[in-house]
């Protein structure tokens, strides 16, 4: 009797539901359908470098700023943002060296997990190159957020904690990530939501990502995105003072 | 697919304390939503959900009513201030709404003289005299300000403020401490110096009336102008717009000294911490004066002890927020200082003053000399309520890397020593003068 009271509640505090007849389809079906209702593979295969700028704010909390980030193929990028009464606050990879540097820390190289997981969010076009990327990919069930019916797929990467998505069923588009943020201060969860689907080039690109993370809200509106812009030749370089680092 | 990550390093926790009085003005609009705000972001978001034990839905009910009676702002401030008094701790607190007008007002207004807030350039701490008396002290001057002007002098006491006694304000704060739900005495220097400061705040134009005893105890009653404060104005987030003044100086005995007054303004104060720590690499000991530091943006501790500290994954402590824990990691900076680092500590320092001298203290890296620090270290975060005021928090507890929970305790110094009148009046400053001679005796 006790085993079957914990299998009943087991049941009623999951938090997907999905009915028996309909089978999840597979995860790599999932995210080919997010690439075709965002542009498609060829559309994606023809973009070399992404420039995109936009603006964030900490919820509430009064503080605004700009965000700039490049990336390139295959895993360089270079992000800048620029925050009020902290300053500026710059994160890169050039393929190989993952760090950091801002008015407060000064220049760090990012190591181990944190510096393996920067690597993988610097992977371009990532939705073509999963299977280098994870381990595995596995559709788990179907949860609904914000009202949107979606697939739940878990990403397991080659190191480090999964990294989960939810893709829309109806729309077939990426609404909600989760991903645990490791650094030296420690593990952070961050739930991301993914909204306002417009047009850039030929791809669809979330416009709005409301994220979450240590109790607070931050909120980064994407203005605009360029695909194939030519980048200056040293883009991904690494400043001098983490060059420095590198050489110690 | 873009990136939507976070990138932890512009996570920074604002840990300040905020205890500036302000004019009250009516304002009556959003009263219950604000009160419903501030109970249900301190039961959903305060880094310990059982909240010690109290019974928040008690407080709500017992207050509630007394919110829908209240009729003026002032009231709404009180009913609020007395729900989250109950929860006896520092970082949490209503900012009046008045605070916002320069920063949520247009460029030409804000550059308007007659609506921005000076003071007469100097700082005061409250002293016991050898009839364990209370006295309000001049502690320092600022070079070229309005009280430099008219010869004011550190040693000097302040018997009236604007034709009131301050031996009324001294008591008046010391009783509300008493009577507060913390009761942490350590608590008591900080309060008593910004409700002071802010007494000798006004309009810039307008004129203060201060009635003094000299160095030779006669009174001397002086009419001394509001002027801009020293400093840069900085602004971050929600706090009420603050100069932030950093001031670096080679000392005799081969010595540095840094000083700065709040932990803001981070693209212009950490640049001028680097250049004052590279100019001082040769010397034999920095002194880093933290006096008066009520605190500011919590990261900027570990940034700046990343210059005192050259091996990695050194931390001066942990944050333990709602469900997770953060280390304040230190990046060691290069080249790192390697000689002796004092600390001046005294019953002002505040918050991330006290997060990075506790944490180099019990990382064995500097001495702390002066008295113990406030005992307020909750990061916290400021948020704006539906009737304009501002609302502060504590977002996570902390504790030291030596174990020890700074909030309601300090840190307490290696070396105490407390400024006197007689001391200040003979143009000694009795615990930068331990400092320096710890880094003497040192050397040989």
């Amino acid at each position: 009797m006790r085993t079957r009271v914990a299998l009943l509640l087991l049941v009623i505090s999951a938090p997907w539901v999905r009915s028996a007849d309909e089978p999840l389809p597979k995860a790599e079906v999932i995210i080919d359908r997010f690439v075709e209702a965002t542009g498609g593979k060829a559309a994606y295969q023809k973009c070399r470098t992404e420039v995109t700028t936009g603006a964030m704010e900490f919820v509430g909390k009064g503080i605004k700023g700009s965000v700039r980030s490049y990336k390139a193929e295959p895993n360089k990028t270079y992000s800048v943002t620029e925050l009020e009464g902290v300053g500026t606050i710059e994160e890169g990879s050039d393929g190989k060296v993952a760090w950091s540097r801002s008015a407060i820390q000064g220049p760090r190289i990012k190591s181990g997990e944190e510096k393996t997981t920067s690597l993988r969010l610097a992977t371009f076009n990532p939705d073509l190159r999963l299977r280098e990327i994870y381990k595995t990919i596995e559709c788990v069930g179907v949860e609904t957020i914000d009202g949107q019916v979606c697939y739940k797929v878990v990403m397991t990467p080659q190191e480090g904690s999964p990294d989960t998505r939810y893709y829309d069923k109806k729309t077939n588009l990426l609404v909600r990530t989760s991903i645990i943020l490791k650094s030296p201060m420690g593990e952070v969860p961050v739930e991301s939501y993914l909204s306002d689907y417009r047009k850039e080039g030929d791809i669809l690109v979330a416009h709005k990502l409301k994220q979450k993370a240590l109790g607070q809200e931050f909120l980064i509106l994407i203005d605009k995105v360029t695909w194939n812009r030519d980048l200056p030749k040293d883009r991904f370089d690494l400043p001098d003072d983490v060059k420095a680092l590198t050489a110690q | 697919m873009q990136s939507v990550t976070l990138g932890l390093t512009w996570v920074c926790f604002v840990s300040l304390i905020t205890l500036r009085a302000a004019p009250l003005q009516p304002q009556q609009r959003f009263k219950l939503e604000s009160f419903e705000y501030v109970w249900a972001t301190i039961r959903d978001k305060h880094w310990d959900p059982k909240l010690g034990g109290l019974n928040w839905q008690a407080v709500h009910d017992e207050l509630r009513p007394k919110m829908e009676t209240s009729d003026s702002i002032s009231q709404d401030r009180a009913v609020i201030n007395e729900m989250i008094r109950r929860l006896g701790q520092s970082h949490v607190g209503i900012i009046p709404a008045e605070l916002y007008n320069d920063l949520d007002s247009a460029p030409a207004a804000a550059t308007d003289q007659s609506s921005e807030d000076g003071n007469i350039g100097i700082d005061v701490r409250v002293l016991t005299d050898s009839g364990n008396r209370a006295q309000v002290v001049v502690t320092t001057v600022d070079e070229g300000s309005a009280a430099a002007k008219l010869g004011v002098r550190p040693g000097w006491q302040i018997l009236k403020i604007n034709g009131k006694e301050v031996a009324t304000l001294v008591e008046s704060t010391t009783e509300l401490l008493r009577n507060s739900p913390s009761r942490s005495i350590t608590l008591l220097d900080l309060m008593l110096t910004r409700a002071i400061l802010s007494k000798l705040s006004g309009h810039v134009g307008d004129r203060s009336q201060i009635e003094f005893l000299d160095s030779e105890n006669k009174p001397i009653e002086l009419e001394i102008p509001y002027r801009t404060p020293k400093g840069a104005k900085a602004r971050f987030g929600y706090l009420p717009n603050t100069h932030v003044w950093i001031e670096q100086r080679k000392l005799a005995g081969n010595a540095g000294y840094i000083a700065f007054n709040f932990f803001l303004d981070p693209a212009r104060v950490m640049s001028v911490f680097e250049d004052a720590v590279k100019t001082f690499n040769r010397c034999d000991g920095i002194v880093l004066d933290l006096r008066g530091n009520p605190g500011g943006i919590g990261a900027m501790a570990a940034g700046m002890a990343g210059w005192f500290i050259d091996k990695p994954e050194q931390r001066l402590g942990t944050l333990y927020l709602r469900d997770t824990n953060l280390k304040f990691v230190v990046n060691p900076r290069r080249p790192a200082y390697r000689g002796l680092l004092a600390i001046l500590l005294d019953g002002a320092s505040g918050s991330t003053s006290e997060i990075l001298a506790g944490g180099l203290k019990d990382l064995k890296r500097a001495r702390i000399f002066g008295t113990r620090s406030a005992g307020a270290a909750l990061p916290s975060v400021i948020e704006r309520l539906p009737n304009g005021d501002g609302f502060q928090y504590p977002l996570a507890n902390y504790i030291s890397e030596g174990g020890q929970a700074l909030e309601g305790t300090g840190v307490l110094p290696d070396v105490e020593v407390a400024p006197t009148r007689q001391a200040l009046l003979q143009g000694r400053d009795l615990a930068l003068d331990a400092a320096l001679s710890w880094i003497k005796a040192q050397k040989k």
